[in-house]
């Protein structure tokens, strides 16, 4: 589903060069949930912007569903987004602006879905997440949890193959947490592929497979001594 | 301005604002120095006294209707003694035109005889009678008026002089600078044309064009005592006071009972001299209003960018703003900080501006014939530009002022 | 899309009012400053005979001499003289001509109770209603022997008839100018060309429709003076007869010229003529000619008044700082929603789709500025009156025309306005996180 072999990205200033993926590979299965854990800095987010097309990347091969994205142009790139990723934010991103059901619409707009098709899929999505009677609230009067849980219909309302977390409870308490992270595991057992980048050891715990990077390398858990240290960083450090 | 640095450093980092606001005030500059240079022209144009005691004057246009131009002296006089006699007429005349009036004569005048080439002067030629002086409510200032057995009759087209003149004072001097112009001869343009001796001197009288083009002999009149003949004239009336409105009726109607046979019709026929002036001066009234607005206007919208724009900035650097607050800074640091930002942007503008300003007044001097722009407006507008900008800006800086310190730890 | 683009940008301008509202008005006071004084300087600069205004030509001839030019820039004066006149009747190399005046008479009702009036006459010869297309409702013009015999004959406008025979068909009957009578041939059908081109030196182009048209020969012979304007270098002598064989200019003077080989044998042919005055002693210089079609004799007496053309050129000025303004109100706008931006490149929007959301919020905010500015256009319009000569003013119409344009305008300046903005708004890249500063 998501193959990266040799990967760099390179971050060009004047006078340095900062690698913050270097030699990087990973191959996540159709079907897995794939929790990406590592310190501060040491690249999990950079890896997940280049697996949601967000960003290129410098040198490497990266294979999005069998398809090698790096030739794909910009309008292409976005069709991907659209169409196989669903996207859920440590800060949840709803548009401020929009009511919750219109934000569930954004991705499906811009697929040119017909209304009754959109309506039917954003009123199932926002059953699954359980807010299907906040459709007309606007993002600020909602709680953390609900806003995510909105997030999340937003990705799942597209039905994506590929489901790209970034620290999604991280702005949460631990009761919505965990409510999240059981939704999430329901979205997996129903087939999705789930990337989920987390600094929370408990968390990345409850996924089928965890990749551990660190200075921008996938390192193997049980071999590398750094290990423990990564995680004494990971507890006290900031979220990336 | 001890700022002054870091400042430079956040334009940099919002040159397209800065562009845009900076642009904004230079073409705003550029507009209102000329419109308000616009403005101070023809205000100075339309406030021209035309040497008439103004109030209480009337004017009827009248037109023969199938009358011999030789017959037309006598119905003329009649007219004329009619309006004199008639209630609330204070004295009245038949003229060829008149101050303002947007028709009329005008020639050349030498102190030689002269036929072609360039005259000493140039002058409107008024054909009265001895009631002109009464009937303009002009100051004569030297020598004496017109007596009655000095008026002749004459075809408009056979007169080319009389051997007595009254001049303006204007003209008095451009004739004869030194000041001693009465009792001398002058001479109109032409071929074999008697001269004429200056009996009289008045202090002012204009001509009867408000356009640029005579602006060279606004007050150059010579009064000629001469009716003519032919189907064409106007009267002159002076009503007593507080009875031109009833001059203005009565007046029509009298010289139709006396004769029906002529024309009094049209906007322009009967006008107060109130009115002669509003048309006279339509344009150029206009011209200033319309200047005006737009002025006002433009200013309203470039504060309103500014403020719209500040307001943007603020917002975006909010956390900023808290950083240096935190760090110490006192609330009027912030507030001078944005001040000095907009000055600074404004200086950048107003320089351009000045130049824009100058440059389109060149073009429209070879344009439009018109004078050139005094660097005084220039500086008045660059004073209230920067004036303008400080003011919008303000309102977004006393905001920006009262960003708490706290705002330095928010990170969302 | 388009409507979901448009209903997006309708609730981000109910966001902002006060920001929305500065733009609004912005455009709508630029858009209305512009066409406002763009609607005086349409009426004047108009072609008033659009479908013939290259075949018809007005000659000059310099019978003043270089002198007299120079103060021109060498221009031979705008009026001719009687000679002239007369001499190119005779030759007659143009297809139509005519010598015309607007002649000083006045009208004498048959009814003893109305007064005498006046209404604009010109002194023409027959050739001028074909020339000049003069539509009519009875009748028609008088015809060539008519000129040459002098006849009392007579050429009325619609008002004209309305008001002396109530609108009947009055061919045949007589009417009394200065207590002659004369016989209609024609009534015109409305007819008022704008700017009035066949006399823009005594009318400077603007001036009640003109009611009366009668032959040039029969009032040369009555000696009827003319209305406008007669301008002599020199003293003309006394009496009728020597002002009419001086070198007075007072003629206008037109020739129907149909094609460019006509008019260059015409050019010609004036200056032989001049060449022949030069020769017979009359002109003491070289030829000195010129020959205009309508819209060069309009553009050469200057018939678009400098303050319609300062004000326009004022209020185009005037719309380019509104757009400069709003190009940064909208860049203020847009940026400020760059985190949405970023979100919305992320859930898969493609950089079109952004220039479209951006440039349709900008288009409704042109739309809602073009309705403000057709309003404030109205109040210009009626205003316009209070600055330009009421018979300039009396054109400058909010028509269907300028309605579309005035929408059209603001659409497109704020559309280009949003140019700059949206591209920075494009260029936003998807975003991971909402931006926090």
């Amino acid at each position: 589903m998501l193959k990266m072999t040799h990967l760099s990205k390179v971050y060009r200033t004047e006078v340095v060069e900062t690698y913050a993926l270097r030699d990087f590979n990973i191959d996540v299965k159709e079907g897995e949930f794939v929790a990406v854990t590592g310190p501060s800095g040491s690249g999990k987010t950079t890896f997940l912007t280049i697996a949601g097309l967000l960003e290129t990347f410098t040198g490497g091969e990266y294979h999005l569903d069998g398809v090698e994205v790096s030739n794909l142009n910009d309008n292409a790139r976005s069709k991907i987004r659209n169409e196989k990723i669903g996207f859920i934010f440590q800060a949840f991103n709803l548009i401020p602006d929009l009511n919750v059901f219109d934000n569930v619409e954004v991705p499906l707009r811009y697929r040119g879905m017909k209304a009754a098709e959109r309506k039917q899929r954003i009123m199932d999505a926002l059953e699954r997440v359980g807010l299907a009677s906040r459709a007309k609230h606007y993002p600020a009067e909602l709680s953390g949890g609900q806003q995510q849980r909105v997030a999340i219909a937003r990705a799942l309302a597209g039905s994506p193959r590929l489901l790209l977390a970034d620290e999604p409870t991280g702005n949460l308490d631990t009761q919505m947490a965990r409510g999240v992270m059981e939704l999430l595991e329901e979205i997996h057992r129903e087939g999705a592929t789930i990337v989920m980048v987390t600094h929370d050891p408990e968390l990345a715990a409850r996924a089928q497979r965890n990749v551990h990077i660190i200075d921008g390398q996938v390192v193997d858990l049980a071999e590398d001594p750094r290990f423990h240290h990564a995680q004494h960083t990971a507890h006290t450090g900031t979220p990336a | 301005m001890l700022q002054i640095k870091p400042i430079l450093a956040a334009l940099k980092r919002h040159k397209a604002g800065t562009i845009l606001i900076a642009l904004q005030i230079a073409l705003t500059l550029a507009i209102v120095c000329n419109a308000l240079f616009i403005i101070q022209q023809r205000v100075q144009r339309l406030s021209r006294p035309s040497g008439m005691n103004e109030s209480n004057v009337l004017a009827i246009t009248n037109r023969w209707v199938a009358v011999n131009d030789k017959d037309t002296a006598s119905l003329t006089k009649t007219d004329v003694q009619a309006l004199r006699q008639l209630p609330g007429v204070e004295d009245a005349m038949n003229t060829n035109s008149f101050p303002l009036r947007g028709g009329g004569w005008s020639t050349g005048v030498n102190l030689v005889p002269k036929e072609n080439g360039k005259p000493a002067g140039q002058t409107t030629l008024y054909f009265v009678d001895e009631h002109a002086l009464a009937v303009y409510g002009a100051q004569l200032i030297a020598g004496r008026n017109f007596t009655a057995d000095e008026v002749i009759v004459a075809d408009p087209k056979d007169i080319k002089s009389t051997p007595q003149v009254i001049v303006t004072k204007a003209l008095a001097d451009k004739l004869f600078p030194k000041g001693d112009a009465l009792g001398k001869q002058m001479y109109l343009s032409g071929k074999d044309v008697p001269p004429s001796t200056i009996i009289g001197i008045v202090k002012q009288l204009q001509v009867p064009w408000s356009g640029i083009w005579a602006n060279d002999f606004v007050e150059n009149a010579t009064l000629l005592p001469v009716q003519l003949t032919g189907s064409y004239g106007i009267y002159l009336i002076r009503a007593k006071p507080g009875q031109l409105a009833a001059v203005t009726k009565s007046a029509p109607e009298a010289l139709l009972k006396t004769n029906r046979m002529r024309v009094i019709s049209g906007e322009r026929a009967i006008r107060t001299y109130e009115k002669v002036r509003e048309d006279a001066y339509k344009n150029d009234r206009g011209m200033a209003i319309l200047m005006g607005v737009i002025c006002v206007i433009l200013l309203a919208i470039t504060a309103a960018g500014i403020v719209g724009l500040t307001s943007f900035w603020v917002g975006q650097r909010r956390k900023q703003i808290g950083v240096r607050r935190a760090l110490g800074a006192t609330k009027h640091d912030i507030l001078s900080y944005f001040l000095t930002e907009n000055l600074m942007i404004g200086i950048a503008g107003v320089v351009i501006g000045a130049g824009l300003a100058v440059g389109l007044n060149l073009w429209m001097v070879t344009q439009f014939e018109m004078a050139r722009l005094s660097a005084v407006y220039v500086f008045a507008g660059v004073i209230a530009l920067l004036l303008l900008g400080q003011a919008a800006v303000l309102a977004p800086a006393m905001r920006a002022a009262k960003v708490p310190p706290v705002e330095a730890t928010r990170s969302v | 899309m388009f409507a979901y683009y448009f209903q997006l940008g309708l609730r981000s301008l109910r966001k902002n009012p006060l920001l929305t509202a500065l733009m609004v008005m912005a455009i709508g006071f630029g858009v209305a400053a512009s066409m406002t004084t763009y609607s005086v300087f349409r009426a004047t600069s108009n072609n008033p005979i659009p479908q013939k205004s290259s075949q018809l030509f007005v000659p000059q001839i310099d019978n003043w001499g270089p002198e007299d030019a120079q103060r021109n820039n060498g221009e031979p004066p705008q009026a001719i003289t009687y000679t002239d006149a007369i001499g190119l009747m005779r030759d007659h190399r143009a297809k139509r001509q005519t010598a015309l005046y607007p002649a000083g008479l006045s009208i004498v009702p048959a009814d003893a109770n109305q007064l005498p009036f006046h209404e604009n006459t010109y002194a023409v010869y027959a050739d001028a209603f074909a020339m000049f297309d003069i539509p009519f409702r009875y009748g028609g013009g008088w015809t060539a022997a008519e000129d040459d015999s002098r006849a009392a004959v007579a050429v009325i406008g619609k008002t004209l008839n309305d008001k002396l025979f109530h609108g009947e068909n009055s061919v045949g009957r007589e009417i009394n100018l200065d207590g002659r009578s004369y016989r209609i041939t024609g009534v015109m059908d409305h007819w008022d060309p704008q700017p009035l081109f066949f006399d823009a030196v005594n009318t400077g182009g603007f001036d009640d429709p003109t009611q009366l048209f009668v032959p040039f020969t029969r009032m040369i012979e009555l000696k009827v003076p003319t209305n406008g304007n007669n301008n002599c270098n020199k003293d003309p002598g006394q009496g009728w007869d020597n002002w009419l064989h001086s070198e007075c200019i007072w003629l206008g003077f037109w020739a129907e010229l149909p094609s460019k080989a006509e008019a260059d044998a015409y050019r010609s042919y004036l200056s032989g003529y001049a060449a022949e005055q030069q020769r017979a002693g009359r002109f003491r210089w070289a030829p000195n000619v010129r020959l205009r079609n309508v819209v060069e004799w309009l553009d050469f007496e200057k018939v678009v008044p400098a303050e319609a053309k300062i004000s326009l050129l004022v209020a185009l000025g005037f719309l380019i700082i509104c757009l400069v303004n709003t190009i940064g109100l909208l860049l203020a706008k847009f940026m400020r929603r760059s985190s949405e931006i970023g979100v919305r490149r992320a859930l898969g929007a493609a950089r079109s789709e952004i220039y479209m959301q951006f440039l349709i919020e900008a288009a409704a905010v042109g739309l809602a500025g073009g309705l403000l500015g057709l309003l404030l256009t109205g109040v210009g319009v009626y205003g316009i009156s209070l600055i330009f000569d009421p018979q300039v003013a009396r054109l400058a119409t909010l028509d269907v025309p300028l309605v579309l344009l005035t929408l059209l305008v603001a659409i497109l300046a704020t559309v280009i306005a949003a140019f700059y903005p949206t591209w920075r708004a494009a260029q936003v890249q998807p975003a991971w996180q909402l931006k926090s500063n």
